[in-house]
């Protein structure tokens, strides 16, 4: 039988093998969603003209044209003019460069923080489970409005006060949700082998219990974000986030309220875009589930 | 014969973003009225997929290319959905694998039962109900009355296959399809499963096929023989034909490696080299070609048919021509092998002329056992503390592990062998600090364990290695097989100059491709799987390895790789091995010395072989006897032991085993049976031991 061991013992060269990749897949199938691609180019389109705005806007957002005030579309003035006579348009993409900074931060640092806690909630110690869950809950029962509202009485309104009370409110459901996949992993049989290896908590959290919990929660983020927006906006809306003069899509509903009967350039200007971006961010994180959620794609 | 279902000359695709997967190709099979038809293949033969096609449920991206499937007279292929709803249950049933997952949890037992029964419109509620208690009472379920309205978790996995098969049997179906009915089950609760299936079927005539690649199985069960490889029927006949006459090296092949069928120790267990060929492009000639020892150049140009070998009996094999065949073929099975372990690697025989070096840190006196545990004892809370108050409970524990004792020595092979419940990985999980100790000891190299904090713990954890049961299961799923392998000496901050050369040569030891080292879990095949845990096991040079069912979930021939890699580097690199399983086969051909599980406690410990030989605990005897054996002639007529694990909550009182045991007499139900010795070594925990 081993006539020849060395023919054996030689090893085949170490390459890295070619495989069609299951991204590949997942890139195909994304492609074929309508409402994604839809979706998805919306966002790209938030993107791109709140990080451009500066290059694209034709005017000052803030500056004041007192003749030209409360005017209705026109090649000068694409979405019209308010009641200082600013440019409707610059505004609109100057406002959205306020909701894509609040949504970024807001929406990234609630999923950084709400996955670390839920690790430790789930992974950690029974009495610290029991802790940062009764935290959760506490912050859970205050509605998100009247909290700013109860906030923002004691110390005024500010931009940063927005992004934390949406941190603040949206990190326990995200840490709820990571805190469950952590349980369920928490006693496979790959954790246990990683315990009889000797990986220490911290490590067993960070390198095998993050990359299984991230996916699905990502997706949630996305579909989070025109929330974050919306509840921005409407902060704004009641005077509470982003005050005047400086552009948000709130406050030119606010102002575009005030001014209905005289144009309703304003309402409409400020709305369409709040109404896209959701639009646009809803689609999109629905594809993700899609795609990326193995059980809705089985027998399709 | 009448045939209850024909199968023709059917081919199914799968449609793949890799391209097409030819699943099956030119499958011809007959079920024959009133007998047991067995198809027994290796995973990826394509078995599973054959039934799904008479079932009509194959997946959504299967195409069938080819064929047709009559049953009885009918053609199923062309049913639409509702001639479909008819025939599924009505007509054909199933006994899926796992109870666990194929029963509704939130339902009774008698809700699942009459709804199974929704197409009989003719008959009251009543009716249903009791016909329900007398299927269950049919399949050896006590107290049907009352266990109806149990819901699925009350029951075992031997209690819940049981009525698996009441509901199959409950429309009264022309065919019955049991898929690996007993693969998820222990030795004794696969003894009563096929002796259950075996009386209903002589009892109702009943038409059944069974789906395993448990060739012990189906040597017991089945009247006829499929055998399927790489989506083709390589061989098919009569069950004693197939197990005596084997006419094709695949079958061969799968004969000769069942680890059942090997009976003296310490020998290499033969193993199949190679693997399944890629379905995507077949070979041109025989799909079995480049693993067969007997390979001739007709094979690898000319596809071949199913040559007729006589009696009813086909191969598909070159070896059969009339001309260009070999006369001397088949030679008789048991006297001339054709399959051979492998060799050894060449990293192992470069092992092996090197002295193991002792390492520093640990004690290095060879002195004493390396493993001594002494009275170890589990324990699990099974309520609340307020909860057991309340109820008046004064002890709300579990033992899962009740003071056990035994010693491990350098170079040796503990077998930890037991059904499901009797404590056997827990003991070994205690033993590594992954489950707090109650009490007791656990001294390796004479340095006590229990109690030790993780940081101290920690540098121990080189020595100790555990290879867990799920080979994919007990892989972190997100990472690479190179950072996988390479992991331990992260953990251990081992200083390593190339990782990649590292994974490399760990590779090489425990022969995994190289070229996987980019892959992830989910990827390998089990046996691959496995040796990635065998890898990650032996990284940093353990001394001790503690192996829960290392060949749980793998196929005979890969099992035998696995086993003949274990012993080989034993023999390496001077490990010690404790092995966990339910399953005595596999522990046969390495280990030293046995320890039988039950409940919790040891009751039979002692020489390997002495303990084949002649068992002493009749729990024993019934663990060596309920081995399904791969032998058509040597069918057993009884079962070994009747019943069930007792609930650990429940020990029964005197022996714990006097329930189950044929011979339990007046002083097993009162008196505890102490260890005692026997007089050639065995500590034994028994008032009647079986030593005449």
């Amino acid at each position: 039988m081993s006539a020849n061991p060395s023919d054996i013992a030689v090893a085949p060269p170490a390459k890295v093998e070619r495989r069609f990749s299951e991204r590949r897949e997942k890139l195909l199938s994304f492609l074929q969603n309508g409402p994604g691609m839809f979706g998805l180019i919306l966002v790209v389109l938030f993107f791109a003209s709140a990080i451009f705005a500066p290059w694209i806007a034709p005017y000052d957002p803030n500056a004041l044209d007192i003749p030209a005030r409360m005017q209705g579309p026109s090649w000068a003035h694409l979405a019209g003019t308010d009641q200082l006579g600013r440019d409707t348009f610059s505004r609109v993409l100057f406002g959205g460069r306020v909701a894509l900074k609040i949504a970024a931060i807001g929406v990234s640092a609630s999923l950084a923080l709400g996955i670390a806690l839920g690790i430790i909630a789930g992974y950690g110690p029974r009495w610290l489970d029991s802790l940062l869950l009764l935290l959760f809950d506490t912050v859970r029962a205050f509605p998100v409005i009247v909290l700013a509202l109860a906030v923002v009485a004691v110390t005024g309104p500010s931009l940063e006060l927005v992004l934390i009370i949406i941190i603040v409110t949206s990190v326990p459901g995200y840490a709820r949700l990571v805190r469950t996949s952590t349980l369920a992993l928490k006693n496979t049989e790959f954790i246990t082998a990683e315990r009889s290896l000797g990986a220490s908590s911290s490590r067993i959290m960070a390198k095998h219990i993050m990359p299984n919990v991230v996916g699905p929660l990502l997706i949630l983020g996305a579909m989070d974000v025109p929330v974050v927006v919306t509840v921005e906006a409407g902060l704004s809306f009641l005077g509470l986030g982003v005050l005047p003069p400086q552009a948000s899509w709130g406050t030119i509903l606010n102002e575009g309220y005030l001014a209905i009967r005289e144009t309703p350039w304003l309402v409409i200007a400020g709305g369409i875009p709040l109404v896209l971006t959701t639009l646009g961010f809803t689609f999109l994180g629905e594809a993700l589930r899609d795609v990326f959620d193995p059980r809705l794609r089985k027998g399709r | 014969m009448e045939t209850q279902l024909a199968i023709r000359d059917l081919s199914v695709d799968f449609r793949t973003p890799a391209g097409r997967v030819h699943a099956l190709r030119h499958v011809d099979l007959d079920v024959p009225k009133g007998k047991i038809l067995g198809i027994v293949g290796e995973s990826g033969s394509g078995k599973s997929t054959v039934i799904w096609t008479v079932l009509r449920l194959l997946a959504g991206n299967a195409v069938v290319t080819g064929g047709e499937v009559d049953f009885g007279g009918k053609d199923v292929l062309g049913f639409d959905e509702a001639a479909l709803r008819a025939y599924r249950g009505e007509e054909v049933s199933v006994i899926f694998q796992d109870p666990m997952t194929s029963q509704i949890p939130v339902l009774t037992y008698g809700q699942q039962m009459l709804d199974i029964l929704y197409r009989r419109r003719n008959l009251s509620v009543a009716e249903k109900r009791k016909l329900a208690i007398a299927m269950m009472r049919r399949v050896g379920i006590a107290d049907p009355e009352m266990r109806i309205r149990s819901y699925p978790h009350q029951f075992s996995g031997g209690m819940r296959q049981r009525i698996s098969i009441a509901m199959a049997l409950m429309m009264d179906p022309f065919l019955l399809i049991a898929d690996e009915p007993t693969t998820a089950l222990d030795v004794t609760m696969e003894a009563q499963i096929m002796h259950l299936m075996r009386s209903l079927q002589a009892e109702l005539q009943a038409t059944l096929v069974v789906v395993s690649h448990n060739l012990g199985l189906i040597a017991q069960l089945c009247d006829e023989v499929v055998v399927m490889y790489a989506g083709e029927v390589v061989e098919r006949g009569d069950v004693r034909q197939i197990f005596y006459n084997a006419q094709h090296p695949y079958t061969r092949a799968l004969i000769e490696c069942d680890p059942a069928r090997v009976l003296e120790r310490s020998r290499l267990l033969p193993t199949i080299a190679g693997d399944l060929p890629d379905l995507r492009n077949l070979p041109a000639g025989c799909v079995f070609a480049p693993r067969c020892p007997k390979v001739f150049d007709m094979c690898l140009t000319v596809k071949p048919p199913l040559y007729d070998a006589g009696e009813g009996h086909d191969a598909r094999c070159h070896l059969l021509h009339p001309e260009k065949g070999d006369p001397s073929w088949p030679p008789p099975i048991g006297e001339i092998n054709l399959y051979e372990p492998e060799p050894p690697s060449r990293e192992a025989a470069e092992f092996a002329s090197t002295p193991v070096p002792l390492k520093s840190g640990t004690a290095a006196s060879g002195d004493g056992p390396m493993l001594k545990v002494d009275n170890l004892r589990v324990r699990f809370r099974s309520m609340g503390a307020l909860r057991a108050r309340l109820a008046g409970v004064a002890d709300p524990f579990v033992d899962a592990v009740r003071n056990i004792s035994f010693e491990l020595d350098r170079g040796e092979t503990l077998g930890v062998v037991g059904e499901s419940g009797s404590g056997k990985t827990t003991a070994a999980r205690a033993i590594l600090g992954l489950v707090k100790t109650h009490s007791g000891s656990v001294a390796y190299r004479g340095r006590e364990l229990t109690g030790l904090s993780a940081a101290a713990f920690k540098p121990l954890r080189r020595d100790m290695a555990m290879m867990f049961q799920d080979p994919v299961g007990s892989l972190s799923p997100r990472q690479t097989v190179l950072s996988l392998m390479t992991e331990p000496f992260d953990i251990h901050r081992v200083p390593v100059e190339d990782r990649y050369r590292e994974a490399e040569r760990l590779c090489d030891m425990v022969r995994f491709p190289r070229s996987f080292l980019s892959r992830y879990p989910h990827e390998l095949s089990g046996g691959q799987a496995r040796r990635v845990g065998v890898a990650r096991a032996l990284a940093l040079q353990p001394q001790l390895i503690l192996a829960d069912e290392p060949t749980a979930g793998l196929d005979v021939s890969v099992q035998g790789e696995i086993l003949n890699l274990m012993g080989e580097l034993q023999r390496t690199h001077g490990l010690s091995y404790m092995i966990i399983t339910h399953n005595l086969p596999v522990v046969r051909h390495i280990a030293d010395r046995l320890a039988i599980m039950y409940l919790g406690r040891i009751v039979e410990y002692g020489n390997c072989d002495r303990i084949f030989a002649r068992p002493a605990h009749p729990y024993t005897e019934a663990l060596v006897k309920g081995i399904p054996r791969p032998d058509p002639e040597k069918r057993r007529s009884l079962v070994s032991i009747e019943g069930e694990v007792p609930s650990l909550a429940r020990r029964p009182s005197g022996c714990e085993f006097h329930p189950r045991c044929p011979y339990a007499q007046e002083r097993c139900r009162v008196e505890e049976p102490l260890d005692r010795p026997l007089e050639d070594g065995r500590i034994i925990r028994c008032h009647f031991p079986l030593t005449d």
